[in-house]
């Protein structure tokens, strides 16, 4: 991955409609894409991340802002004129086309002479393993294999950026994580950039480079999936990814970066700030932890204690969801390293943070 | 055994069976009896004297009968020709737009003939092609392929826009996006999977040119009969089975035409 901007995005925003009907897709967007990078953006639906996705195939027209891909200035060009190509949720194969004439059709359209072609689909097909369906129509292929040509005909012309929209949400559990280790093997093999889109966390969290939060139109977070996972810095994006405490609770101490907040009982821990954000001593903050990120201990070492309410066992880890002092829930996964017994409700349990982990949110 | 509450069905009501029959009968009986008197060795219609060609030979022997066929055939392949062209057009216009205001009246314009009683088209046309026939002196058979035509379009608008309605957009977008331009993405992906519905659109055209009467007996000059046109004036006078083996013929030709219509729809959905 290099440092070099592939897409440049300054002040994007894109409105349907006019007067009152007037919907507003996404604000102000300011966003820079790296080459060679795997980058997702992740969001509900109607956030705007496919709009996002379509301004810059070129299938929309922004209404406002900059759009720059390879240094160059593509706002008034249509989709033909761009170096991206999009692979399609529903893949949109040519039904009337082979799969070969499929994965060749860009390379046609560019006036690439016929031997050039040829050569280049087959490269494709081996690329993505589809040789020995070459000469099926799409109808005769699965839905894993369509996913494949998609990708294939998409990769053929050999793009500055790969669009991926949601390809891998038709596919069932088993397909979608093969192709979820394919499609990170091509990023890699062909060193394009990958412009991805997803309402799946898990999905964003284990393929991508770095990942964009979406909601409302808006880029609510940007950073690497542990950055995104382990520093949420507002609300949606903690409450989005992942499970997660929320506790809201007095800030008693603040240097920089970091400030010290009490805990139910009263025990003092440190937090960590989202940048730019400096709480004032005595506010009371918003606090998230992640479930891991608890452990029950003996009383000695104990930040805090609450009383069980009930568990959830699921073989590797169990839930313990307990009420804290103050009345509020609070939820522990515990890893079944030990074969521990069942715990009873309403049992006191002694639990500690770990150091580090309680992160502040900017509300 | 327990009792099965049975869905209801029109089948199990009363009569069903014998108006099913009834309609069957008034339906085909007519055009059965017609076609088997074609077959006719002797002149008449009501007494079967043996099976004979010979009606068919007369029939295409008739040089008058070869001359309204070979009009006919011609005025029908013009006019669905030019319906096609331009429904292909208009089913474009009205599909792979935004919407705009008026797009519903343009719809219904669109399919005027087939809202309009045909008689009141054909008189319209009377009057009209009159006007303009005094005007420019003009009276060949530009009249009769125009006034088709116009009869003609929605019966090819209509399968052309079902056939466009079912086709994904996001194809043209694919294309677009594989560096087709505008025209490219027409050439090479839409009107190759609209094609089935041009040419289903053309033959229910085409057929529907073949048979009008009342249009072309309205707007035709002298000398300008088509098929059916001179077998209703064939019917002013005595009634041989050569009209019969002419109607069958017809009826022949409108079946196949019919069906190949029938096996373009149905193909792919």
């Amino acid at each position: 991955m290099s440092d070099r901007p592939e897409i440049e995005i300054a002040g994007l925003g894109k409105t349907f409609g006019q007067g009152a009907n007037a919907f507003t897709a996404l604000q102000d967007i300011d966003l820079t894409i790296d080459t060679g990078e795997f980058f997702t953006l992740l969001g509900p639906s109607g956030c705007g991340k496919t709009t996002l996705l379509r301004l810059i195939a070129g299938f929309e027209a922004p209404t406002k802002g900059s759009l720059r891909i390879g240094g160059e200035e593509v706002a008034g060009k249509g989709p033909n004129e761009r170096p991206v190509n999009t692979v399609f949720q529903n893949y949109a194969l040519f039904p009337h086309m082979t799969v070969a004439q499929n994965i060749g059709f860009g390379l046609k359209m560019l006036g690439k002479p016929r031997a050039e072609v040829d050569k280049t689909t087959k490269e494709m097909l081996a690329l993505v393993r589809m040789e020995a369906m070459a000469d099926r129509k799409p109808s005769e292929i699965s839905g894993g294999q369509q996913q494949r040509v998609a990708l294939a005909r998409a990769l053929a012309p050999r793009p500055r950026v790969l669009l991926l929209d949601e390809p891998l949400s038709a596919l069932d559990l088993k397909l979608r994580k093969e192709m979820q280790g394919e499609l990170k093997r091509l990023q890699t093999e062909t060193g394009i950039t990958f412009v991805f889109v997803t309402h799946d966390q898990e999905e964003a969290l284990t393929m991508s480079d770095r990942i964009a939060v979406m909601s409302a139109g808006k880029i609510l977070q940007l950073g690497s999936p542990s950055e995104i996972y382990h520093r949420p810095s507002v609300r949606f994006v903690a409450d989005f990814i992942g499970e997660t405490n929320f506790l809201d609770l007095p800030v008693t101490a603040v240097e920089s970066g970091k400030a010290t907040v009490a805990l139910p009982g009263g025990t003092q821990a440190e937090a960590s700030l989202p940048d730019g954000l400096t709480p004032a001593v005595g506010d009371t903050v918003t606090t998230v932890i992640r479930p891991e990120q608890a452990q029950v201990v003996a009383p000695a070492e104990a930040d805090m204690t609450g009383t069980l309410e009930s568990h959830v066992f699921f073989g590797t880890d169990t839930y313990l969801h307990l009420r804290l002092p103050g009345g509020e829930p609070f939820t522990l996964r515990r890893q079944n390293t030990v074969l521990a017994d069942e715990p009873e409700p309403g049992t006191e349990m002694p639990i500690r943070l770990t150091p580090g982990a309680l992160r502040i949110l900017r509300e | 055994m327990s009792a099965v509450v049975k869905p209801f069905s029109v089948r199990r009501l009363p009569g069903f069976g014998a108006i099913a029959i009834l309609t069957f009968v008034l339906l085909y009986l007519p055009i059965v009896i017609l076609v088997f008197y074609s077959f006719n060795a002797g002149q008449s219609q009501s007494n079967f004297e043996g099976f004979s060609l010979r009606w068919y030979a007369a029939a295409f022997a008739n040089e008058q009968v070869q001359e309204v066929s070979v009009r006919s055939l011609w005025l029908a392949a013009a006019a669905a020709g030019i319906a096609t062209v331009l429904a292909t057009l208009a089913a474009l216009g009205t599909t792979r737009v935004a919407r705009f205001p008026g797009q519903t009246m343009i719809y219904a314009l669109i399919n005027q003939p087939l809202m309009v009683p045909e008689v009141v088209t054909g008189i319209a046309l009377l009057i009209f092609v009159a006007f303009l026939k005094v005007q420019t002196g003009y009276t060949g058979m530009g009249y009769l392929v125009a006034s088709h035509t116009a009869f003609c379009i929605p019966f090819a608008y209509l399968p052309i826009r079902a056939r466009l309605e079912t086709l994904d957009p996001t194809l043209e977008s694919a294309a677009a996006d594989l560096y087709a331009s505008p025209v490219q993405a027409f050439r090479f992906i839409t009107l190759p999977l609209l094609v089935p519905g041009i040419l289903a659109g053309f033959m229910l055209s085409f057929v529907i040119s073949l048979d009008t009467v009342v249009i072309t007996e309205f707007v035709k000059s002298a000398g300008q009969d088509t098929l059916p046109t001179y077998m209703l004036g064939q019917l002013r006078r005595v009634v041989t089975p050569e009209m019969n083996a002419i109607a069958t013929l017809f009826l022949a030709l409108s079946l196949v035409i019919v069906t190949a219509f029938f096996l373009l729809t149905r193909k792919r959905g």
